[in-house]
């Protein structure tokens, strides 16, 4: 009889724990929904240790078609603009380009506004706590790193119209690294002016087709031995950096949450010992190996960004 | 007399003056720079050890007339551009962005901190990240340079800082291109698993 009672009790702890899951997956499913439906005005600001970032983002769907906007405020900026799936960058130290892509890569990763179930492979959704931000309720939902070596991402959605009110990296320590937080959103049946008028405004003719250029040359001049689970190459090749024209060989892995850039480099004159620096969830980790220099970009813990660095060698 | 006077220099007017030389009227006093006088008068002063309120100079004026001729540094596009916003709120002036707003450009994630050295810096509480060395940063505005002015080795100093440029050039660029890069990432990854599923149809 007791024997019978646990089975039922495990037999329920699991049927309440997949509700969860499916639960936590439906408000990040609507929230992809609502921030793609629905016109909306918003600013936020983004914290990074002691820097902050505030943007302001504005959303509309008119005639079938998505108008988005999202520029950043403060220096010299930058902003993104969106119609349908063209997305164009303005900054300030280039010409404007457009990518063909469905989504802007701002602050917030892409993959949450769309096919965020393809992260269920490497990652946890965990419905939290209630709370209130900017004014409204608001669940939290985690999602959660399979792999320690990865920073978990955290949500908050508003429960009435399912939009994203606040979001964090977070250490497997439960520090919060770097946080978005609306400051204020309004959501008005009728698409903003400003928006409207983008249909009208001519853009750059789009990149040519993003091709998955594994370039075997690059492919084969070093040898990455080891990344946390999930990341995938997405892209190789050798090309000059924008800023200092150095030359380096470049890999672009992605977890589908974040993105790590792998450089390996000429070295730099002079002893420098290797090290880490980060602002925010972002860590750059430049490892001095002697005959040439790893460096590390991307959204995970300087620790894992160390293990990348230091497992790039040349082929045997 | 007069022919005298115009031969003095307004130093040696000033002087004779003082020293009562020279009967203080009209004519001698055209001679004199007022500066200059103050000037001797308070060194008199202080060598008969009659003033008793320190030495009191004036440099406000001079600091005044030197910041007037210094050339404005730091100073942006920022309200002209605050002021088109203003002006025409309902257009998001694109165009604004191709303005060259600064040659040195810093991607925005990194645009506070700079590197400045390496040391290691242990940190509690968590004793994974013990070993981990730290590239020491500092704020790129406001922050005062730690010049240590040991004299010893000025050149070596001066490579030391040449190379730390450098590598914070590098880093600079490398986040710039780490964020452009993951710019397409998605539509990479979305175009991978198209590929994929083509592939797996195919078989």
């Amino acid at each position: 009889m007791r024997l019978l009672a646990c089975i039922l009790g495990l037999f329920l702890a699991t049927l309440a724990h997949a509700e969860e899951v499916v639960s936590a997956k439906q408000l990040l499913n609507n929230m992809a929904t609502a921030v793609h439906n629905r016109n909306f005005d918003a600013s936020f600001v983004v914290l990074k240790g002691k820097g902050m970032e505030p943007y302001r983002w504005v959303h509309a769907k008119h005639d079938n078609k998505e108008l988005e906007l999202l520029s950043l405020l403060n220096g010299a900026g930058l902003e993104i603009v969106r119609v349908d799936d063209l997305v164009t960058y303005y900054e300030p130290q280039s010409a404007p380009y457009s990518v063909k892509t469905d989504s802007i890569a701002g602050p917030i990763p892409e993959i949450l506004f769309k096919d965020s179930e393809a992260l269920l492979e490497h990652y946890d959704f965990v419905l939290g706590g209630k709370g209130r931000i900017a004014g409204r309720p608001a669940q939290l939902v985690r999602v959660e790193a399979k792999d320690d070596s990865k920073y978990n991402y955290w949500l908050w959605i508003d429960t009435q119209s399912s939009l994203l009110l606040k979001a964090a990296y977070v250490t497997q320590q439960g520090e919060l690294l770097e946080q978005l937080q609306l400051t204020h959103i309004s959501v008005t049946p009728e698409p903003a002016e400003q928006l409207l008028e983008l249909t009208q405004r001519e853009f750059p003719t789009p990149l040519p087709a993003l091709e998955l250029s594994k370039d075997e040359t690059t492919q084969s001049n070093w040898q990455i031995g080891w990344l946390p689970e999930g990341f995938k190459l997405l892209k190789s090749d050798r090309h000059k950096l924008d800023l200092n024209n150095e030359l380096a060989d470049y890999y672009l892995f992605s977890d589908g949450l974040v993105d790590v850039s792998v450089f390996v480099q000429r070295p730099l004159p002079g002893q420098r010992p290797s090290g880490a620096l980060s602002s925010g969830a972002t860590t750059v980790y430049v490892h001095n190996s002697g005959a040439f220099d790893v460096s590390v970009v991307g959204n995970i813990p300087a620790i894992t960004a160390k293990s990348i660095a230091e497992s790039v060698k040349r082929p045997l | 007399m007069t022919k005298q006077n115009l031969t003095t220099s307004p130093q040696e007017a000033a002087s004779r003056l003082l020293d009562g030389d020279l009967q203080l009227e009209q004519s001698s006093l055209s001679h004199i720079d007022q500066e200059k006088f103050a000037r001797y008068a308070q060194i008199g002063d202080v060598m008969r050890h009659t003033q008793t309120g320190g030495i009191n100079i004036d440099i406000t004026a001079s600091v005044a007339r030197a910041l007037e001729s210094e050339p404005c540094h730091n100073v942006t596009d920022d309200n002209s551009a605050d002021i088109e916003q203003i002006n025409d709120t309902k257009v998001i002036k694109l165009s604004a962005w191709r303005r060259p707003l600064s040659q040195i450009a810093i991607a925005a994630s990194v645009a506070l901190v700079a590197v400045v050295g390496v040391n290691t810096m242990p940190q509690q509480n968590s004793p994974a990240i013990d070993e981990m060395p730290i590239l020491q940063s500092r704020p790129l505005a406001g922050g005062v340079a730690p010049v240590s002015f040991s004299s010893e080795q000025p050149a070596l100093q001066q490579a030391e800082q040449g190379i730390r440029d450098l590598q914070q050039q590098r880093i600079g660029a490398l986040v710039l291109e780490h964020q452009r890069q993951s710019r397409v990432a998605y539509a990479l990854q979305q175009k991978d698993k198209a590929e994929r599923e083509q592939s797996e149809e195919k078989k």
